[in-house]
Protein backbone atom coordinates (compact mmCIF):
# COMPACT_ATOMS: atom_id res chain seq x y z
CA UNK A 1 0.00 0.00 0.00
CA UNK A 2 2.83 2.53 0.84
CA UNK A 3 5.10 1.63 -1.78
CA UNK A 4 2.13 2.16 -4.19
CA UNK A 5 1.02 5.47 -2.84
CA UNK A 6 5.13 6.29 -3.24
CA UNK A 7 4.79 5.64 -6.87
CA UNK A 8 1.34 7.65 -7.51
CA UNK A 9 3.46 10.48 -5.73
CA UNK A 10 6.21 9.65 -7.61
CA UNK A 11 3.93 10.05 -11.04
CA UNK A 12 2.47 12.92 -10.23
CA UNK A 13 5.78 14.85 -9.52
CA UNK A 14 6.69 13.96 -12.50
CA UNK A 15 3.53 15.35 -14.34
CA UNK A 16 3.53 16.34 -17.84
CA UNK A 17 3.46 20.42 -17.74
CA UNK A 18 1.00 20.02 -20.59
CA UNK A 19 -1.58 19.20 -18.01
CA UNK A 20 -0.78 22.26 -15.75
CA UNK A 21 -0.99 24.45 -18.86
CA UNK A 22 -4.28 22.99 -19.42
CA UNK A 23 -5.82 23.60 -16.13
CA UNK A 24 -4.00 27.26 -16.41
CA UNK A 25 -6.14 27.61 -20.00
CA UNK A 26 -9.37 26.59 -18.37
CA UNK A 27 -8.85 28.15 -15.43
CA UNK A 28 -8.25 31.59 -17.24
CA UNK A 29 -10.92 30.85 -19.72
CA UNK A 30 -14.31 29.49 -18.17
CA UNK A 31 -14.63 32.25 -15.69
CA UNK A 32 -14.07 35.39 -18.58
CA UNK A 33 -17.16 32.64 -20.59
CA UNK A 34 -18.91 32.54 -16.94
CA UNK A 35 -17.88 35.75 -14.98
CA UNK A 36 -19.12 34.68 -10.88
CA UNK A 37 -18.69 38.76 -10.52
CA UNK A 38 -17.70 38.72 -6.56
CA UNK A 39 -17.19 41.94 -4.79
CA UNK A 40 -14.00 43.58 -5.06
CA UNK A 41 -12.37 45.15 -1.92
CA UNK A 42 -10.55 48.62 -2.37
CA UNK A 43 -6.98 49.17 -0.38
CA UNK A 44 -5.64 52.54 0.80
CA UNK A 45 -3.39 53.07 -1.53
CA UNK A 46 -5.97 52.61 -4.30
CA UNK A 47 -8.21 54.93 -2.64
CA UNK A 48 -5.70 57.45 -1.95
CA UNK A 49 -5.10 58.14 -5.52
CA UNK A 50 -9.03 58.42 -6.45
CA UNK A 51 -9.55 60.91 -3.12
CA UNK A 52 -6.70 63.18 -4.57
CA UNK A 53 -8.25 63.03 -8.01
CA UNK A 54 -11.71 63.47 -7.06
CA UNK A 55 -10.74 66.45 -4.55
CA UNK A 56 -9.05 68.68 -7.98
CA UNK A 57 -10.77 71.66 -8.90
CA UNK A 58 -11.82 71.59 -12.49
CA UNK A 59 -9.41 72.56 -15.04
CA UNK A 60 -6.71 71.09 -13.11
CA UNK A 61 -3.81 69.60 -14.91
CA UNK A 62 -3.80 65.86 -14.66
CA UNK A 63 -0.57 64.40 -16.50
CA UNK A 64 -0.37 60.90 -17.26
CA UNK A 65 2.56 59.12 -18.06
CA UNK A 66 2.02 55.68 -19.83
CA UNK A 67 5.48 54.18 -19.12
CA UNK A 68 4.55 50.46 -20.39
CA UNK A 69 4.34 48.47 -23.85
CA UNK A 70 2.24 46.02 -25.34
CA UNK A 71 3.48 43.51 -23.27
CA UNK A 72 1.79 44.75 -19.60
CA UNK A 73 -1.20 46.05 -22.09
CA UNK A 74 -3.85 43.92 -20.10
CA UNK A 75 -2.86 45.07 -16.25
CA UNK A 76 -1.99 48.80 -17.24
CA UNK A 77 -4.58 49.43 -19.55
CA UNK A 78 -7.08 49.17 -17.28
CA UNK A 79 -5.35 51.25 -15.07
CA UNK A 80 -5.18 54.13 -17.77
CA UNK A 81 -8.73 53.64 -18.82
CA UNK A 82 -10.00 53.95 -15.53
CA UNK A 83 -7.69 56.63 -14.35
CA UNK A 84 -9.01 58.75 -17.82
CA UNK A 85 -12.56 58.07 -17.20
CA UNK A 86 -12.05 59.52 -13.53
CA UNK A 87 -10.15 62.57 -15.25
CA UNK A 88 -11.95 63.34 -17.94
CA UNK A 89 -15.47 63.02 -15.68
CA UNK A 90 -14.22 65.89 -13.08
CA UNK A 91 -13.11 67.91 -16.11
CA UNK A 92 -9.57 67.86 -15.69
CA UNK A 93 -7.20 68.56 -18.80
CA UNK A 94 -4.92 65.80 -19.14
CA UNK A 95 -1.49 65.71 -20.41
CA UNK A 96 -0.54 62.55 -21.73
CA UNK A 97 2.96 60.83 -22.60
CA UNK A 98 5.10 57.94 -23.09
CA UNK A 99 8.53 56.78 -22.09
CA UNK A 100 8.27 54.19 -23.97
CA UNK A 101 8.80 54.30 -27.67
CA UNK A 102 6.77 50.81 -28.46
CA UNK A 103 3.83 51.90 -25.59
CA UNK A 104 3.25 54.84 -28.13
CA UNK A 105 0.37 53.40 -30.86
CA UNK A 106 -1.07 52.10 -27.48
CA UNK A 107 -1.52 54.98 -25.51
CA UNK A 108 -2.40 57.19 -28.31
CA UNK A 109 -5.44 55.00 -28.73
CA UNK A 110 -6.34 54.34 -25.32
CA UNK A 111 -6.40 58.30 -24.48
CA UNK A 112 -8.65 58.92 -28.20
CA UNK A 113 -10.97 56.17 -26.92
CA UNK A 114 -12.03 57.31 -23.77
CA UNK A 115 -11.93 61.10 -25.06
CA UNK A 116 -14.20 60.02 -27.64
CA UNK A 117 -16.30 58.02 -24.74
CA UNK A 118 -16.38 61.00 -22.87
CA UNK A 119 -17.23 63.76 -25.35
CA UNK A 120 -13.86 65.40 -24.99
CA UNK A 121 -11.85 67.38 -27.49
CA UNK A 122 -7.78 67.04 -28.49
CA UNK A 123 -6.52 70.48 -28.26
CA UNK A 124 -8.69 71.34 -26.03
CA UNK A 125 -9.28 69.02 -23.02
CA UNK A 126 -6.29 66.44 -23.60
CA UNK A 127 -3.41 66.32 -25.37
CA UNK A 128 -1.12 63.21 -26.04
CA UNK A 129 2.18 64.27 -26.40
CA UNK A 130 4.25 61.28 -27.34
CA UNK A 131 7.34 59.85 -26.87
CA UNK A 132 10.98 61.73 -26.53
CA UNK A 133 13.98 59.78 -26.11
CA UNK A 134 15.83 60.82 -23.01
CA UNK A 135 14.25 59.31 -19.95
CA UNK A 136 15.36 61.21 -16.96
CA UNK A 137 16.62 63.83 -19.01
CA UNK A 138 13.03 64.37 -20.86
CA UNK A 139 11.92 64.86 -17.44
CA UNK A 140 14.02 67.76 -16.14
CA UNK A 141 13.84 68.88 -19.71
CA UNK A 142 10.09 69.19 -19.03
CA UNK A 143 10.54 70.59 -15.88
CA UNK A 144 12.44 73.44 -17.45
CA UNK A 145 10.24 73.94 -20.29
CA UNK A 146 7.53 71.55 -21.24
CA UNK A 147 7.10 73.56 -25.20
CA UNK A 148 11.48 72.57 -25.97
CA UNK A 149 10.82 69.00 -24.43
CA UNK A 150 7.92 68.57 -26.54
CA UNK A 151 7.33 71.57 -29.22
CA UNK A 152 4.59 69.33 -31.11
CA UNK A 153 2.28 67.01 -29.99
CA UNK A 154 1.71 63.05 -31.24
CA UNK A 155 -0.72 64.45 -34.13
CA UNK A 156 2.44 67.38 -35.07
CA UNK A 157 0.14 69.71 -33.72
CA UNK A 158 2.20 73.04 -31.99
CA UNK A 159 1.95 72.46 -28.07
CA UNK A 160 2.59 76.74 -27.54
CA UNK A 161 -1.26 78.22 -27.51
CA UNK A 162 -2.85 75.14 -27.15
CA UNK A 163 -6.01 75.63 -25.15
CA UNK A 164 -5.18 72.28 -22.66
CA UNK A 165 -2.07 73.54 -22.22
CA UNK A 166 -2.81 77.38 -21.08
CA UNK A 167 -0.96 78.61 -18.08
CA UNK A 168 1.18 75.71 -17.93
CA UNK A 169 4.73 76.24 -18.62
CA UNK A 170 6.60 73.33 -17.13
CA UNK A 171 6.21 70.19 -14.65
CA UNK A 172 5.48 72.83 -12.06
CA UNK A 173 2.66 73.36 -13.23
CA UNK A 174 1.20 70.11 -13.15
CA UNK A 175 -1.49 69.27 -10.27
CA UNK A 176 -1.00 65.49 -9.96
CA UNK A 177 0.38 62.88 -11.99
CA UNK A 178 0.05 59.43 -12.56
CA UNK A 179 3.06 57.15 -14.10
CA UNK A 180 1.96 53.59 -15.13
CA UNK A 181 4.67 51.50 -15.26
CA UNK A 182 6.14 48.53 -16.43
CA UNK A 183 9.54 48.53 -15.76
CA UNK A 184 13.06 50.63 -14.98
CA UNK A 185 11.54 54.15 -16.85
CA UNK A 186 8.86 54.92 -14.91
CA UNK A 187 7.75 55.55 -11.08
CA UNK A 188 11.14 56.00 -9.88
CA UNK A 189 12.81 57.77 -12.46
CA UNK A 190 9.22 60.49 -12.17
CA UNK A 191 9.47 60.51 -8.88
CA UNK A 192 13.59 61.32 -8.68
CA UNK A 193 13.53 63.71 -11.41
CA UNK A 194 10.37 65.20 -11.28
CA UNK A 195 8.61 65.16 -8.20
CA UNK A 196 11.40 66.11 -5.77
CA UNK A 197 12.52 68.73 -7.99
CA UNK A 198 9.48 70.21 -9.28
CA UNK A 199 7.40 69.88 -6.98
CA UNK A 200 4.09 68.45 -8.02
CA UNK A 201 2.15 65.18 -6.17
CA UNK A 202 2.34 62.10 -7.71
CA UNK A 203 1.02 58.67 -7.96
CA UNK A 204 1.93 55.01 -9.14
CA UNK A 205 0.37 52.56 -11.26
CA UNK A 206 2.76 49.29 -11.22
CA UNK A 207 2.30 45.85 -12.86
CA UNK A 208 1.44 43.21 -9.95
CA UNK A 209 5.35 41.84 -10.58
CA UNK A 210 6.69 45.56 -9.75
CA UNK A 211 4.25 46.91 -7.41
CA UNK A 212 5.67 45.19 -3.89
CA UNK A 213 9.08 46.89 -4.45
CA UNK A 214 7.45 50.88 -4.63
CA UNK A 215 6.02 50.28 -0.88
CA UNK A 216 8.78 51.74 0.02
CA UNK A 217 8.36 55.14 -1.53
CA UNK A 218 4.23 54.76 -0.43
CA UNK A 219 5.32 54.23 2.98
CA UNK A 220 7.31 56.78 3.39
CA UNK A 221 4.85 59.48 1.44
CA UNK A 222 7.11 59.70 -1.83
CA UNK A 223 4.27 58.74 -4.03
CA UNK A 224 0.50 59.67 -2.28
CA UNK A 225 -1.29 56.24 -3.81
CA UNK A 226 -0.17 53.02 -5.87
CA UNK A 227 -2.25 51.10 -7.90
CA UNK A 228 -0.94 47.76 -8.15
CA UNK A 229 -1.76 45.12 -10.95
CA UNK A 230 -4.98 44.01 -12.40
CA UNK A 231 -6.69 44.12 -8.69
CA UNK A 232 -5.63 47.70 -8.74
CA UNK A 233 -7.24 48.51 -11.43
CA UNK A 234 -10.28 46.55 -10.86
CA UNK A 235 -10.20 48.24 -7.28
CA UNK A 236 -10.36 51.87 -9.20
CA UNK A 237 -12.91 50.41 -11.82
CA UNK A 238 -15.28 49.91 -8.56
CA UNK A 239 -14.31 53.78 -7.15
CA UNK A 240 -15.22 55.31 -10.43
CA UNK A 241 -18.68 52.92 -10.35
CA UNK A 242 -17.61 51.90 -14.08
CA UNK A 243 -16.65 47.99 -14.06
CA UNK A 244 -14.52 47.23 -17.28
CA UNK A 245 -12.03 45.01 -18.35
CA UNK A 246 -10.25 44.83 -14.75
CA UNK A 247 -13.11 43.54 -13.06
CA UNK A 248 -14.08 41.01 -15.18
CA UNK A 249 -10.29 39.90 -15.82
CA UNK A 250 -9.98 39.02 -11.77
CA UNK A 251 -12.32 36.30 -11.42
CA UNK A 252 -10.11 34.91 -13.64
CA UNK A 253 -7.21 35.97 -11.62
CA UNK A 254 -8.83 34.25 -9.14
CA UNK A 255 -9.12 30.79 -10.80
CA UNK A 256 -5.93 30.85 -11.46
CA UNK A 257 -4.33 31.84 -8.28
CA UNK A 258 -6.66 29.24 -6.74
CA UNK A 259 -5.17 26.54 -9.26
CA UNK A 260 -1.61 27.66 -8.46
CA UNK A 261 -2.28 27.23 -5.09
CA UNK A 262 -3.78 23.73 -5.12
CA UNK A 263 -0.82 22.57 -7.47
CA UNK A 264 1.46 24.05 -4.79
CA UNK A 265 -0.30 22.08 -2.11
CA UNK A 266 -0.60 18.77 -4.01
CA UNK A 267 3.15 19.57 -4.81
CA UNK A 268 4.18 19.43 -1.39
CA UNK A 269 2.05 16.17 -0.44
CA UNK A 270 3.61 14.35 -2.99
CA UNK A 271 6.83 15.55 -1.61
CA UNK A 272 6.33 14.73 1.95
CA UNK A 273 4.93 11.16 0.79
CA UNK A 274 8.84 10.58 -0.76
CA UNK A 275 10.72 12.69 1.27
CA UNK A 276 11.73 9.25 3.31
CA UNK A 277 12.78 7.81 0.29
CA UNK A 278 16.66 7.83 0.98
CA UNK A 279 18.81 7.93 -1.93
CA UNK A 280 15.97 8.99 -4.46
CA UNK A 281 16.50 12.39 -5.71
CA UNK A 282 12.81 14.05 -5.22
CA UNK B 1 46.08 59.92 -28.56
CA UNK B 2 46.98 59.30 -24.28
CA UNK B 3 45.08 62.60 -23.84
CA UNK B 4 42.42 62.04 -26.09
CA UNK B 5 41.48 58.39 -25.03
CA UNK B 6 42.69 58.96 -20.87
CA UNK B 7 42.83 62.06 -19.38
CA UNK B 8 40.32 64.36 -21.96
CA UNK B 9 37.43 62.02 -20.61
CA UNK B 10 38.78 61.56 -17.67
CA UNK B 11 39.02 65.68 -16.65
CA UNK B 12 35.32 65.96 -18.48
CA UNK B 13 33.89 63.20 -16.23
CA UNK B 14 35.28 65.05 -13.11
CA UNK B 15 34.11 68.27 -14.22
CA UNK B 16 30.51 67.49 -15.63
CA UNK B 17 30.05 65.27 -11.98
CA UNK B 18 31.07 67.85 -9.51
CA UNK B 19 29.32 70.64 -11.17
CA UNK B 20 26.09 68.79 -11.53
CA UNK B 21 26.38 67.04 -8.34
CA UNK B 22 26.34 70.80 -7.13
CA UNK B 23 23.58 71.91 -9.45
CA UNK B 24 21.10 70.12 -8.36
CA UNK B 25 21.45 72.36 -4.76
CA UNK B 26 21.84 75.43 -6.06
CA UNK B 27 18.22 77.14 -7.65
CA UNK B 28 19.87 79.94 -9.23
CA UNK B 29 18.51 80.80 -13.45
CA UNK B 30 22.10 80.50 -14.29
CA UNK B 31 22.14 76.58 -12.66
CA UNK B 32 18.46 75.76 -14.05
CA UNK B 33 19.20 77.68 -17.77
CA UNK B 34 22.54 74.97 -17.92
CA UNK B 35 20.28 71.86 -16.71
CA UNK B 36 18.46 72.54 -19.49
CA UNK B 37 21.13 72.75 -21.77
CA UNK B 38 22.66 69.80 -20.62
CA UNK B 39 19.32 67.47 -20.66
CA UNK B 40 19.04 68.68 -24.34
CA UNK B 41 22.64 66.87 -24.75
CA UNK B 42 21.86 63.99 -22.91
CA UNK B 43 18.65 63.57 -25.46
CA UNK B 44 20.68 64.07 -28.58
CA UNK B 45 23.15 61.56 -27.30
CA UNK B 46 19.99 58.98 -26.35
CA UNK B 47 18.85 59.45 -30.03
CA UNK B 48 22.46 58.26 -30.90
CA UNK B 49 22.59 55.45 -28.61
CA UNK B 50 19.19 54.35 -30.17
CA UNK B 51 21.16 54.67 -33.48
CA UNK B 52 23.99 52.47 -31.97
CA UNK B 53 21.57 49.73 -30.58
CA UNK B 54 20.32 49.58 -33.99
CA UNK B 55 24.08 48.54 -35.27
CA UNK B 56 24.95 46.69 -32.78
CA UNK B 57 21.30 44.15 -33.33
CA UNK B 58 22.42 43.63 -37.21
CA UNK B 59 26.40 43.15 -36.13
CA UNK B 60 25.60 40.53 -33.81
CA UNK B 61 22.54 38.54 -35.86
CA UNK B 62 24.76 39.41 -39.16
CA UNK B 63 27.41 37.04 -37.71
CA UNK B 64 25.19 34.31 -36.32
CA UNK B 65 24.20 33.89 -39.77
CA UNK B 66 27.54 33.92 -41.56
CA UNK B 67 28.72 31.31 -38.68
CA UNK B 68 25.13 29.46 -38.90
CA UNK B 69 25.03 29.37 -35.11
CA UNK B 70 21.95 27.07 -33.95
CA UNK B 71 19.06 29.48 -33.97
CA UNK B 72 20.43 31.17 -37.10
CA UNK B 73 16.70 31.55 -38.92
CA UNK B 74 15.38 33.52 -35.98
CA UNK B 75 18.20 36.04 -36.42
CA UNK B 76 16.62 35.93 -40.22
CA UNK B 77 13.25 36.55 -39.59
CA UNK B 78 14.85 39.39 -36.90
CA UNK B 79 16.00 40.90 -40.06
CA UNK B 80 13.12 40.55 -42.47
CA UNK B 81 11.06 42.15 -39.57
CA UNK B 82 12.89 44.93 -39.28
CA UNK B 83 13.73 45.67 -42.52
CA UNK B 84 9.85 45.41 -42.93
CA UNK B 85 9.16 47.14 -40.17
CA UNK B 86 11.52 50.01 -41.34
CA UNK B 87 10.24 49.69 -45.18
CA UNK B 88 6.79 50.31 -44.08
CA UNK B 89 7.52 53.00 -41.60
CA UNK B 90 9.07 55.45 -43.66
CA UNK B 91 6.67 54.55 -46.52
CA UNK B 92 4.08 55.85 -43.97
CA UNK B 93 5.91 58.62 -42.81
CA UNK B 94 6.10 57.59 -39.38
CA UNK B 95 2.65 58.03 -38.80
CA UNK B 96 -0.14 55.22 -37.39
CA UNK B 97 -2.86 57.16 -38.17
CA UNK B 98 -3.61 59.91 -41.53
CA UNK B 99 -6.46 61.73 -41.67
CA UNK B 100 -8.32 59.51 -39.29
CA UNK B 101 -7.87 56.34 -41.14
CA UNK B 102 -5.11 53.65 -39.94
CA UNK B 103 -1.80 53.70 -41.94
CA UNK B 104 0.33 50.21 -42.91
CA UNK B 105 2.27 51.45 -39.76
CA UNK B 106 0.08 51.53 -37.45
CA UNK B 107 -1.90 48.31 -38.68
CA UNK B 108 1.45 46.46 -38.45
CA UNK B 109 1.63 48.04 -34.95
CA UNK B 110 -1.70 47.31 -33.82
CA UNK B 111 -2.10 43.41 -35.20
CA UNK B 112 1.86 42.45 -35.50
CA UNK B 113 3.59 43.53 -32.07
CA UNK B 114 0.75 44.37 -29.56
CA UNK B 115 -0.81 40.63 -30.23
CA UNK B 116 3.11 39.12 -29.79
CA UNK B 117 4.35 41.03 -26.97
CA UNK B 118 0.99 40.27 -25.15
CA UNK B 119 1.53 36.77 -26.10
CA UNK B 120 5.18 36.52 -25.46
CA UNK B 121 4.08 37.82 -21.71
CA UNK B 122 0.76 36.05 -21.24
CA UNK B 123 2.74 33.06 -21.73
CA UNK B 124 4.70 33.35 -18.64
CA UNK B 125 1.12 33.01 -16.35
CA UNK B 126 1.49 28.86 -17.73
CA UNK B 127 5.59 28.50 -17.06
CA UNK B 128 5.17 30.20 -13.45
CA UNK B 129 2.09 27.50 -12.49
CA UNK B 130 4.22 24.68 -14.46
CA UNK B 131 7.37 26.32 -12.34
CA UNK B 132 5.38 26.39 -9.10
CA UNK B 133 4.26 22.93 -9.11
CA UNK B 134 7.80 21.84 -9.88
CA UNK B 135 9.91 24.07 -7.62
CA UNK B 136 7.84 26.02 -4.64
CA UNK B 137 8.53 23.10 -2.01
CA UNK B 138 8.90 23.64 2.10
CA UNK B 139 12.24 21.94 1.97
CA UNK B 140 13.73 24.08 4.51
CA UNK B 141 11.82 26.55 7.26
CA UNK B 142 13.06 29.79 5.45
CA UNK B 143 11.52 27.86 2.08
CA UNK B 144 8.57 27.53 4.20
CA UNK B 145 7.82 31.06 5.35
CA UNK B 146 8.24 31.95 2.03
CA UNK B 147 5.55 29.41 1.06
CA UNK B 148 3.06 30.60 3.66
CA UNK B 149 3.68 34.02 2.21
CA UNK B 150 3.23 33.11 -1.12
CA UNK B 151 -0.21 31.34 -0.74
CA UNK B 152 -1.80 33.62 1.66
CA UNK B 153 -0.81 36.64 -0.98
CA UNK B 154 -2.25 35.07 -4.11
CA UNK B 155 -5.46 34.24 -1.67
CA UNK B 156 -5.52 38.04 -0.60
CA UNK B 157 -4.95 39.53 -3.41
CA UNK B 158 -7.99 37.69 -5.53
CA UNK B 159 -11.62 38.68 -4.93
CA UNK B 160 -11.99 34.72 -4.88
CA UNK B 161 -9.26 34.32 -2.22
CA UNK B 162 -11.07 37.76 0.16
CA UNK B 163 -14.77 36.03 -0.15
CA UNK B 164 -13.64 32.51 1.03
CA UNK B 165 -10.63 33.42 3.79
CA UNK B 166 -11.52 37.25 4.46
CA UNK B 167 -8.56 37.62 7.21
CA UNK B 168 -6.16 36.96 4.22
CA UNK B 169 -6.96 40.66 2.86
CA UNK B 170 -5.51 41.73 5.95
CA UNK B 171 -2.03 39.74 6.11
CA UNK B 172 -1.75 40.28 3.32
CA UNK B 173 -2.16 43.86 3.27
CA UNK B 174 0.45 43.57 6.53
CA UNK B 175 2.98 41.85 4.55
CA UNK B 176 2.96 44.17 1.46
CA UNK B 177 3.18 47.57 4.08
CA UNK B 178 5.55 46.32 6.68
CA UNK B 179 7.73 43.08 6.16
CA UNK B 180 7.96 43.71 2.67
CA UNK B 181 8.48 47.91 2.72
CA UNK B 182 11.44 47.01 5.15
CA UNK B 183 13.02 44.43 3.46
CA UNK B 184 12.59 46.74 0.02
CA UNK B 185 14.13 49.60 1.63
CA UNK B 186 17.16 48.17 2.87
CA UNK B 187 17.61 46.71 -0.41
CA UNK B 188 16.85 49.88 -1.86
CA UNK B 189 19.00 52.35 0.73
CA UNK B 190 21.92 49.55 0.13
CA UNK B 191 21.68 49.96 -3.61
CA UNK B 192 21.69 53.50 -3.92
CA UNK B 193 25.01 53.55 -1.33
CA UNK B 194 26.40 51.22 -3.66
CA UNK B 195 25.51 53.67 -6.71
CA UNK B 196 26.87 56.45 -4.57
CA UNK B 197 29.92 55.00 -4.52
CA UNK B 198 30.50 54.06 -7.79
CA UNK B 199 29.56 57.36 -8.88
CA UNK B 200 32.14 58.75 -6.53
CA UNK B 201 34.72 56.28 -8.27
CA UNK B 202 33.47 57.36 -11.56
CA UNK B 203 33.95 60.86 -10.80
CA UNK B 204 37.37 60.69 -8.46
CA UNK B 205 38.47 59.01 -11.99
CA UNK B 206 39.17 55.33 -9.97
CA UNK B 207 36.37 53.68 -12.11
CA UNK B 208 37.97 54.21 -15.30
CA UNK B 209 36.53 50.33 -17.16
CA UNK B 210 33.94 52.90 -19.39
CA UNK B 211 36.91 54.04 -21.61
CA UNK B 212 37.34 50.83 -22.86
CA UNK B 213 40.70 48.40 -23.01
CA UNK B 214 42.26 49.78 -25.98
CA UNK B 215 46.44 49.69 -26.38
CA UNK B 216 46.71 52.96 -25.01
CA UNK B 217 45.18 52.50 -21.58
Amino acid sequence: MKGALKDFARRMIAIDRRIIFLLIAAATLLPLLNPFGLPIKVSPEVKAVYDYMDALPERSVFLLSFDFDPSSKPELEPQAVALLRHAFRKNLRVIAMTHWITGTGLADGVVAQVAAETGKERGKDYVFLGWAPGGYALIISMGQDLYKAFPSDYSKTPTLGMPVLEGVRNLRDVNYMVSLAAGGAGIEMWYVFGKDKYRFEMAGGATGVIAPGLYPFLRSGQINGLIGGLQGAAEYETLIGRKGMAVAGMDAQSATHFVIIVLVVLCNVFYFTLRGDKGKPV
Amino acid sequence: MIFLKRQLPLAITFVMGVVFALQYYIPHPVSEEAITKVSDWMKIISGFALVLGIASVFHVHAVKIRRQAPGWGYSGVLFAAIVITMGVGFWSGGESKADGAQTAFGWLYDYTMVPLQGTMFSILAFFIASAAYRAFRARSPEASVLLVSAVVVMMGRVPLGQFLAPWTWDVTQWLLNVLNSAVRRAILIGVSMGSVGLSLKIILGKERSYLGGGKDQ
